[in-house]
């Protein structure tokens, strides 16, 4: 079996995004850390699992972006995939989920992946479009929000429950090949093992440059960005902890809460 | 520049659900300033579509629409869209919509916006507001090449239910039959949990609390408060910190009570969906640009492991002894 894996490397949410001039997008200084976004990385352990299971599988992984998203691929072999993919673009503006889902099913044309995984969306901008974008560009069913599932090798098919709202949940079969954006709670990633990173070492990542011209199309775009409104008082305590708990008490007592 | 919006009709178990009345509304919006066309697809025939007004109807007839699949929904859309040809179209942002929503877009070459919270005008046209860099900055969003398809977050709009004109009806007889997926089973897992439900007053945790070992001082915070319970952000439940039966938020629990206190929850909306109808929100985090700042009416940017403590010890000096409060968890 030929598994997929689509990540994305997110910055650490709590580092500080810095609007540019135009206010058409935002980015982040050299300190700030990335990793990978928390949903791929269930997909990627996932994979794994599978791979556990069904001898002969291959987990590809494939993460688009600047340089630096090296290191995020390079992460999932050592959790213990086989081989990278680096679909090498760098932009500091706005790149709209169907120009990135044309990449990766360009890139997907020709592999004949059976399984195609990614999060169910990416923690910073939470989108959840270019799984399903993929999906669809290639012609193949897709599940989002998937928080099981079970090859079925002789059917050539996928049975996945699917968590839907107020945590209700469904299942179905997916005939292969399809694509599946997981869920947390599906599993718990692995830590890299010491052989995983050894091996690592020695991986080469297959850079791809772009060849779809991206002016090409005319999708939405970010044209403003600002600081976020305020929906409700949002006063904020000052002072030493102690005098922040205390007045907090106070606030409270007030309100007759406590 | 007129337009013609095409919305999906939301729908469980063949009746309307109330989002659909609330993209009406959004759509409504667009349709009094630029003087255009509504019509609301309803993929099977479902019941209720009396109730709608203001719009015109489009009714797909079809065996393989009886229940959702992605694959039936993608195509009845596709076949409504060949019809009315929009140039937005207006899907919930709900698991069956973020779900099909996308590959509509895909499969009609146009641009997509998830998630939208609300829609502004400028002199130029129209702009899709939804929030990005986890939930910290504000982002307006312009179409490219029609058809744009966005997908509105429940609650974001009013539900139309006043009067208007009732528009026409059609109907297309179709063969949608989906042949990649089959669904077998819906289940409703047993989730209830009274003491969250009757809480008047809710300490949640999030990722932020880092260990299962501090859920001892968010215990020990609850305790603090008469008729309290314990709660926690998706992340939380997921690391097994929390009961999944204490989750809040839209994979979870909708909770209101009088005090919402989250420690070390970073304020997704998904999350916020779940609380947001509380009297009162503390939010204590060490970022002090976090999202939940936004939702929150007392903002404590502090380290969890340092106020948490204080703020107990603050407590315990006002509780005359012997008369501590019992929480109800
Ligand atoms: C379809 C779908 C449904 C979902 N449903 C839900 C749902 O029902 N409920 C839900 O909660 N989520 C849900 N989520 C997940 C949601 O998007 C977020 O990922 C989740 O809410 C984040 O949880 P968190 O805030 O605890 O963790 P994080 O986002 O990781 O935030 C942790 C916070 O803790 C702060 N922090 C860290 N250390 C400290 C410290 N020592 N002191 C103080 N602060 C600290 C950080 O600054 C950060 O703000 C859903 C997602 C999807 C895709």
């Amino acid at each position: 079996m030929k598994i997929l894996v689509c990540i994305k490397q997110v910055p650490d949410q709590e580092s500080r995004p810095t609007v540019n001039q135009a206010k058409t997008w935002a980015g982040y200084d050299e300190n700030a850390s990335y990793w990978i976004n928390r949903y791929d990385e269930h997909a990627v352990e996932e994979a794994l699992r599978i791979r556990e299971m069904i001898p002969k599988t291959v987990v590809d992984i494939v993460s688009l972006g600047p340089e630096r998203v090296k290191s995020a691929i390079k992460r999932c072999i050592e959790m213990g995939a086989d081989r990278g993919f680096h679909l090498y673009y760098d932009h500091d503006d706005y790149l709209s989920p169907s120009i990135k889902s044309r990449l990766i099913a360009e890139f997907c044309k020709n592999q004949e992946y059976d399984l195609i995984l990614t999060g169910v969306m990416s923690e910073d901008m939470m989108s959840g479009q270019t799984g399903p974008m993929i999906a669809a560009r290639l012609g193949v069913p897709s599940a989002a929000s998937v928080i099981k599932l079970e090859i079925n090798p002789e059917k050539q098919s996928i049975q996945v429950e699917r968590e839907l709202d107020s945590g209700h949940r469904c299942s179905m079969e997916l005939l292969l090949p399809a694509l599946v954006a997981v869920q947390s709670g599906i599993n718990r990633p692995r830590y890299p093992s010491l052989s995983n990173v050894m091996r690592a070492k020695n991986t080469e990542i297959t850079e791809i440059r772009g060849t779809v011209s991206t002016s090409a199309y005319e999708y939405e775009t970010v044209e403003r960005i600002s600081e976020v409104g305020f929906n409700r008082t949002g006063i904020r305590l000052e002072g030493t902890p102690a005098e922040k708990a205390a007045a907090l008490w106070q606030l409270l007592h007030e309100k007759f809460l406590l | 520049m007129n337009h013609s919006i095409m919305i999906m009709c939301e729908q469980s178990e063949g009746r309307i659900l109330p989002v659909t009345y609330e993209l009406i509304f959004c759509a409504s919006l667009i349709a009094d300033r630029y003087d255009s066309g509504i019509t609301v697809v309803l993929p099977g025939n479902i019941a209720g579509a009396d109730s709608i007004s203001g719009a015109d109807l489009l009714v797909i007839n079809s065996p393989g629409l009886a229940e959702y699949t992605c694959e039936g929904w993608e195509k009845a859309a596709l076949l409504a869209a060949e019809q009315i040809m929009p140039d937005i179209i207006i899907i919930a942002h709900t698991s069956t919509g973020y779900d099909y929503a996308p590959r509509v877009a895909a499969l009609l070459e146009g641009g997509c916006i998830t998630s939208v919270a609300g829609i502004e005008f400028i002199p130029d046209g129209i702009r899709y507001r939804r929030s990005g860099f986890h939930g910290k900055l504000d982002l307006l969003y312009k179409a490219g090449k029609p058809p744009l398809v966005i997908t509105v977050l429940p609650g974001a709009f009013p539900a139309n239910v006043q009067q208007a004109e009732p528009g026409t009806i059609s109907y297309i007889n179709a063969a949608i039959d989906p042949v990649f997926t089959s669904n077998l089973q819906f289940m409703i897992p047993d989730q209830s949990n009274t003491e969250l439900e009757h809480a008047e007053v809710i300490i949640a945790a999030g990722k932020g609390i880092g260990k299962a070992e501090n859920l001892q001082m968010i215990r020990e915070m609850a305790s603090c408060f008469s008729r309290s319970a314990i709660a926690g952000s998706r992340v939380a439940c997921d690391n097994g910190w929390i009961e999944y039966n204490a989750q809040v938020g839209l994979t979870g629990k909708k909770v209101a009570p009088l005090l919402y206190v989250a420690c070390g929850i970073s304020g997704s909306m998904q999350h916020i969906v779940g609380m947001k109808d509380s009297k009162t929100v503390v939010s204590i985090n060490r970022d002090p640009d976090v999202a939940i700042f936004r939702h929150s009416d007392i903002c404590i940017v502090e380290e969890l492991e340092k106020f948490i403590p204080e703020f107990i010890r603050e407590a315990e000096k006002h509780t005359v002894k012997g008369k501590k409060q019992i929480p109800i968890y």
